[in-house]
């Protein structure tokens, strides 16, 4: 076995593999259903696609409407949703012609620099939609804090500050589940395909 | 159309099963991974049939879309069996002159391109397989230079494992 010459010979030397499929093995295996991890990334990024949106689904329209008005936030989030839809749409054409551009015919590199592309699509949907929301709660607390009617309401005893401290830690905590429960998710598919990315990415010379 | 497609497709991949197998073998470590690699490749070979127009070899292209769903498409399944004997105790290949230790050294040089990462598994085979570095290069997406680079440090890894 030292010469890598004679590893060449017992290569050679194999005959056929013992698990033989035939031309009808072969009719049914096309018949089935792929199950690579391109499809799986495209199931899971759908998911996060709708699943923050579908908050929207199960607001309380009515309940929000009285609300905003009460606030005077009917105008800022007017801008946020039409704002919000725009990016959206943005995003998903360019996960779209992400996709599209998966080929297992393409060379291993380009094959897996398309695939962390499209997976870095969705990683910047996700990361615009935690600052987002962000940005959105921070906005909306300044300005029902600031109101005279949330002011009038407040409790004499009660101080604005804690206020603040409650709302921002729920805020805070609220967005970190959403960063954990996405990472959790990114590093289970993307660990191997990064390695061996960077394994050809290494020493290239050209 | 598409059946006569399909029977040339299956007619074709029949003939050049082996290629797959090999690719299979060096990825996987127990039958049923085998298996289920083997079917992800035939499908990821099936939807780029149509597309093949014969600028390059069967046998090239068949490569190049079998290295690529073993190393980016194939989710390897959960049942990681307790494996790496596995292999060992299936008679896996067949041999014309059935020689026992050629036998034993090929499951030998199996078990040491596996224990290689997912692109030196790659250059092993190409390199057992006596393909050429322009070739390699083009499979790989990476320049001749480095294909050369990252081939001899992956003959010096397999001649490490296969002399401790």
């Amino acid at each position: 076995m030292q010469n890598l010459d004679n590893l060449k010979d017992i290569w050679k030397s194999q005959g056929e593999s013992s698990i033989r499929y035939t031309k009808n093995d072969i009719h049914s295996m096309v018949q089935k259903k792929s199950s690579s991890i391109v499809k799986w990334i495209l199931i899971i990024s759908l998911l996060e696609f709708i699943l923050p949106n579908l908050v929207f689904v199960f607001t309380d329209f009515e309940a929000s409407r009285v609300f905003y008005q009460k606030y005077g936030l009917e105008n800022i989030m007017k801008f946020y949703v039409v704002f919000h839809v725009i990016i959206i749409i943005g995003f998903i054409y360019v996960f779209y012609k992400n996709y599209r551009n998966i080929s297992s015919e393409s060379n291993v590199k380009i094959l897996l620099s398309n695939i962390l592309k499209t997976r870095s699509t969705v990683k910047y949907y996700i990361y615009y939609n935690l600052t987002i929301m962000g940005i959105i709660g921070l906005h909306m607390f300044y300005i029902v804090y600031h109101s005279p009617q949330f002011l009038e309401e407040l409790p004499a005893n009660s101080s604005i500050i804690m206020v603040w401290i409650i709302s921002i830690t729920f805020l805070a905590l609220a967005l970190l589940v959403f960063w954990l429960f996405y990472r959790i998710i990114y590093g289970f598919f993307l660990k191997k395909l990064k390695k061996n990315y960077a394994e050809l990415e290494s020493n290239d010379l050209s | 159309m598409t059946k006569e497609l399909e029977q040339k497709f299956a007619q074709e991949l029949e003939e050049n099963q082996n290629i797959i197998h090999k690719v299979c073998r060096s990825y996987t470590n127990n039958e049923a991974d085998h298996k289920d690699l083997f079917q992800e490749i035939t499908i990821q070979l099936w939807k780029a049939y149509p597309k093949f127009r014969g600028d390059s070899k069967f046998s090239t292209w068949m490569y190049r879309v079998s290295f690529n769903t073993a190393i980016s498409l194939y989710r390897k399944s959960k049942r990681t069996v307790q494996t790496t004997v596995i292999y060992d105790n299936l008679k896996e290949l067949e041999f014309h002159d059935y020689d026992e230790s050629a036998d034993k050294q090929l499951n030998l040089l199996y078990k040491a391109i596996y224990s290689l990462n997912d692109i030196e598994k790659a250059l092993a085979l190409m390199y057992l397989e006596d393909r050429s570095y322009k070739e390699i290069s083009k499979t790989l997406g990476i320049s001749e230079v480095n294909a050369r680079v990252k081939m001899n440090r992956t003959k010096t890894k397999l001649k490490n494992i296969l002399n401790p």
